[in-house]
C-alpha cells in the first residue's frame, strides 16, 4: 500500500508539470526566435547595401520601432485578455492633437499637462471597456466605433488643420541625447523592462492572463474579473496617447491621420511575437521582438531597389513566413522530437 | 477608410435634409445652390482648400447669393458618384469638387451637365469634357523642380525621389516630368525611390529608412511632405542637401533660415496650391451670375515658384508686399502656403484658410478677365487626346548645366 503510494508519488514527480513549463518555454523560444531573426536580418542586410547593418541602422530601427513597441504593449495586453483594440488610430491622434493644441510650445513648463493628455486617452479606453463589458458590444465593434467617434470629433474640433507645435518635452523625448545614446532608445529600453515586469511578473499581469484564458474560471478563482478586463483597454489607450505625443515630438506636429498606419502593424507585432489572437497566451518580449522585426524588415525592404509592388510582396511574404515558422504546432513537434 | 461609411451616411443625411429644406423654404429659391464635394478630409491641404471656399461663400455679396453645402465622400469613387447623383437630384446649380478619380466620375458628371449643373474640379481633374478643370497639373511641377535640383547639384549626384500615392495619376505625371529631366543627366543617379503619400510624417520615416542604406545622398526631389525629409536628415545628424518640395510653411521657413542654409539646404518650393478651389468657386459664381461667359475647358492655375532667395515671412494675415509664408506662431509646419493668392483671392486671409471664416469688411472682387487654357494631359484632363509635343518643356527655370 505504502509502496504503491510511493511509486505513484515518484511517477507524479517524474512526469513534471508539463502544462505550464512547456507553455512558458514555448513562449520564450518564440521570443528568442524573433530576436535571432532580427539579428540575422540586420547582418544579412549588409548584402543589400554596405551601409546597412551598422549601429546607425540599429538606431534608426529602434527610433522608428519606438511607436510600434509601445503600442504592442497595450495591444498585447488587450489581446491577452481576449479582446482586440481597434481604437488605436483615433486615440493616437487624440494624444497628438491634445499635445500640440493644449500643451504646445507656449510654456516650457507645461509638461505637467502631458499626464492629463494621457488620462484623456485613458478615458477613451475606459469607455471602450465599459461598452464591451456592460453593454456586451463585441470588442472590435466597440473599439472601432470609439476610433471613428474620436477621430471625427477631432476633425470637427480642429476644422481639419491641427494647430500648435510639438511641446519641448516631446521633442526632447524623440530628438535628445543622454550619455551619447538617443533618448528614445533609453526610454524604449526602460519601457520594455517595465512592460515586461507588469505583464509577466505583477499580480495584475497574472489577472489578465487568467481572464484571457477563461473568464469564468478566473472569477471562481477569485480574480477581480471586471477590473482585469477594463485595465488592458485603459493601458492600451494610454500607450496610444503616449505614442501620439512621441509622434508629435518626432515629426514636430500633429495631423489628423497620424495614427492610421499603426493599427494593423500593432496587431501583427503581437501575433508574430507568439501571442494567441484568442487571448490567454503570449509575452510582451515576444511582441517587442515582433515590432522590431517588422521595423527592421521595413528598413531593409526599402533599401532594395525593386519596384514598389514587388517590395510590398516581399515584405508580406517574409511576415507570413515568420508567422508560419513561429506557429506553436511547430514548437510542439520540435519539442516532441527532442523527447 | 474606416471613416468612409460614417462620412458617407452623414453626407447622405445632410443631402436629404438639404433637399427637404430646399423645398420647404422659399428664401432658398433665390440663392444658388452650390455643393462643395471633397473626396477626403483630414489633411492640411484638403481642409485649407475647403475652408477658403467656405470663407468666400460667407463674404458679401456671395453670402446673400449662395447656399453652400459641404460633402465629404471619402477615398472611394463609388461614394463620390452617389454624392454627385444626390446633388444633381437636389437641384444643384454648381458642384465644386476635388475628384477622387479622373475617369470613374465621368458618366455621372455628364448626366449632371445635361441637367444644367456646372462641374468645377480643382487640383485633381476629370477627363469628362463637359466639366471645368481648374488645375496646376499642366504647369510642369515635376520637370521644373527636377531641373532646379539638377542645377543645384551641378548635374552630378545621388538623389532620392520622395513620391506621392502609388498608382495615382498626379504622382505619375509629376514623376514622369521629373524623370524626363533626370534621365538626360548620366551623372544623376536615383538611389532610392519611395512613396510618402504626400504626408510629412511618412516622408520623414521613409527618408530615414532610405538614409540608412544611402547615407551618401546628395539631393532630394520630393512631392508634398517635403518638410519630413528635412527632419529625417537632421535626425540622422546628416548635412542638409539641396532639395525641392511643395509649399509647406515648414519647408519655406527652412529654406529662408540662415542656420539651415549653413547646413547645406538649398532649393525651391513649388507644387499644388489649395487656392485652386477658391479660384474654381469664383469662376463658377461669375458664370452663374452672368458676369462671365466661359465654355467648359481645362484652365491652368499658375505653378507657384518660390526659390529660397524669394521666401519672405509675412507680418500680417495676408500675402502683402510679396511675402509668401506665415511664421510658426501663426500656422503649423504642415500649413500649405499657397492657399492665398493676392491677385485671384484678395478677399481671404490666413484665418480664412485655417477656420473657414470670412474677413471682416471684405467684399468679393472680380477675377482677371483672361483665363489660361491648360495643355492636354492625356488620361488626366482629357481622353482620348494627344499630348503636346513639348509636354515637358521648362517654364520656370533653365538648365544651367548641360548633360
Amino acid at each position: 500500500m505504502t509502496n504503491d503510494l510511493r511509486q505513484a508519488d515518484t511517477r507524479f514527480a517524474q512526469a513534471g508539470d508539463t502544462r505550464t513549463s512547456a507553455k512558458v518555454s514555448r513562449e520564450t523560444i518564440s521570443a528568442a526566435t524573433v530576436a535571432v531573426l532580427c539579428v540575422l536580418l540586420l547582418v544579412g542586410a549588409r548584402f543589400v547595401s554596405p551601409a546597412l547593418g551598422s549601429w546607425s541602422q540599429v538606431e534608426t530601427v529602434l527610433i522608428l520601432g519606438f511607436f510600434l513597441v509601445v503600442l504592442s504593449f497595450g495591444q498585447g495586453l488587450v489581446i491577452l485578455s481576449g479582446g482586440l483594440d481597434l481604437s488605436l488610430p483615433g486615440t493616437i491622434t487624440l494624444g497628438g492633437i491634445l499635445a500640440t493644441g493644449w500643451v504646445g510650445t507656449s510654456d516650457p513648463a507645461a509638461w505637467y499637462l502631458l499626464p492629463v493628455v494621457l488620462a484623456a486617452c485613458g478615458v477613451v479606453g475606459l469607455i471602450s471597456a465599459l461598452g464591451i463589458i456592460w453593454l456586451r458590444v463585441p470588442p472590435f465593434i466597440m473599439t472601432m466605433a470609439m476610433s471613428i467617434i474620436v477621430a471625427s470629433a477631432l476633425l470637427g474640433y480642429t476644422n481639419g488643420s491641427p494647430r500648435g507645435a510639438a511641446p519641448y518635452v516631446a521633442v526632447a523625448l524623440m530628438k535628445g541625447h543622454v550619455l551619447g545614446m538617443p533618448v528614445p532608445v533609453v526610454v524604449l529600453i526602460c519601457f520594455v523592462v517595465l512592460g515586461w515586469l507588469f505583464q509577466s511578473r505583477s499580480v495584475f499581469g497574472r489577472y489578465v492572463y487568467a481572464v484571457g484564458t477563461n473568464v469564468e474560471a478566473a472569477r471562481i478563482a477569485g480574480v477581480p474579473v471586471t477590473f482585469s478586463r477594463i485595465l488592458p483597454y485603459v493601458v492600451s489607450a494610454m500607450c496610444a496617447g503616449f505614442v501620439g505625443i512621441a509622434l508629435v515630438g518626432y515629426s514636430s506636429g500633429a495631423t489628423l491621420r497620424m495614427g492610421d498606419d499603426y493599427l494593423l502593424p500593432s496587431i501583427a507585432a503581437v501575433v508574430i511575437g507568439g501571442s494567441s489572437i484568442l487571448g490567454g497566451r503570449g509575452t510582451y518580449l515576444g511582441s517587442v521582438g515582433g515590432a522590431i522585426l517588422l521595423t527592421t524588415l521595413g528598413t531593409i525592404i526599402s533599401a532594395l531597389g525593386f519596384e514598389f509592388g514587388l517590395r510590398t510582396i516581399i515584405e508580406g511574404s517574409i511576415v507570413l513566413v515568420a508567422l508560419l515558422l513561429l506557429r506553436e504546432e511547430l514548437f510542439k513537434k520540435l519539442w516532441s522530437i527532442r523527447r | 477608410m474606416r471613416l468612409n461609411w460614417l462620412k458617407t451616411s452623414v453626407a447622405a443625411a445632410t443631402l436629404v435634409a438639404a433637399a427637404l429644406a430646399g423645398t420647404a423654404h422659399s428664401d432658398a429659391q433665390d440663392k444658388f445652390k452650390i455643393y462643395l464635394s471633397l473626396s477626403y478630409s483630414g489633411n492640411a491641404w484638403q481642409s485649407e482648400a475647403a475652408n477658403i471656399v467656405k470663407a468666400l461663400a460667407a463674404t458679401p455679396p456671395y453670402d446673400q447669393q449662395v447656399e453652400l453645402i459641404e460633402n465629404i465622400s471619402g477615398t472611394d469613387p463609388q461614394a463620390q458618384i452617389s454624392a454627385y447623383e444626390s446633388m444633381i437630384e437636389a437641384g444643384a446649380d454648381a458642384v465644386i469638387s476635388f475628384p477622387i478619380s479622373s475617369t470613374a466620375l465621368n458618366r455621372t458628371i455628364k448626366r449632371g451637365c445635361d441637367e444644367g449643373v456646372l462641374f468645377f474640379m480643382y487640383d485633381a481633374t476629370v477627363t469628362e469634357s463637359c466639366a471645368y478643370n481648374v488645375s496646376y497639373l499642366s504647369s510642369g511641377f515635376g520637370e521644373n523642380t527636377a531641373q532646379a535640383l539638377v542645377n543645384e547639384l551641378g548635374g552630378q549626384g545621388k538623389i532620392f525621389l520622395s513620391r506621392g500615392v502609388p498608382g495615382n495619376s498626379v504622382d505619375q505625371r509629376h514623376t514622369d516630368g521629373a524623370m524626363s529631366v533626370f534621365s538626360k543627366y548620366p551623372g544623376i543617379e536615383v538611389v532610392a525611390e519611395y512613396y510618402s503619400y504626400w504626408d510629412d510624417r511618412t516622408t520623414q520615416q521613409e527618408t530615414a529608412k532610405a538614409l540608412t542604406a544611402h547615407p551618401d545622398v546628395d539631393g532630394i526631389w520630393a512631392q508634398a511632405g517635403e518638410y519630413g525629409a528635412i527632419q529625417a536628415l537632421l535626425d540622422a545628424g546628416h548635412a542638409l542637401v539641396p532639395m525641392t518640395g511643395e509649399n509647406s510653411a515648414g519647408f519655406r521657413l527652412a529654406l529662408a533660415d540662415p542656420d539651415m542654409q549653413a547646413k547645406g539646404l538649398k532649393g525651391v518650393s513649388a507644387g499644388s496650391p489649395p487656392a485652386q478651389s477658391g479660384y474654381a468657386f469664383k469662376l463658377a459664381m461669375e458664370i452663374l451670375t452672368k458676369a462671365r461667359e466661359l465654355a467648359p475647358q481645362n484652365i491652368e492655375y499658375p505653378l507657384p515658384w518660390v526659390p529660397a532667395a524669394d521666401v519672405k515671412v509675412c507680418a500680417g494675415d495676408s500675402y502683402e508686399d510679396g511675402c509668401n509664408v506665415f511664421p510658426p506662431e501663426k500656422v503649423p509646419s504642415s500649413f500649405v502656403s499657397e492657399v492665398l493668392n493676392p491677385v485671384l483671392l484678395p478677399e481671404v486671409n490666413v484665418e480664412s484658410a485655417l477656420n473657414g471664416t470670412p474677413v471682416a469688411g471684405a467684399t468679393i472682387q472680380p477675377l482677371p478677365a483672361d483665363v489660361v487654357k491648360a495643355s492636354n494631359q492625356p488620361g488626366i484632363n482629357c481622353d482620348p487626346c494627344d499630348a503636346p509635343p513639348d509636354m515637358y518643356k521648362l517654364t520656370k527655370v533653365e538648365a544651367t548645366v548641360q548633360p
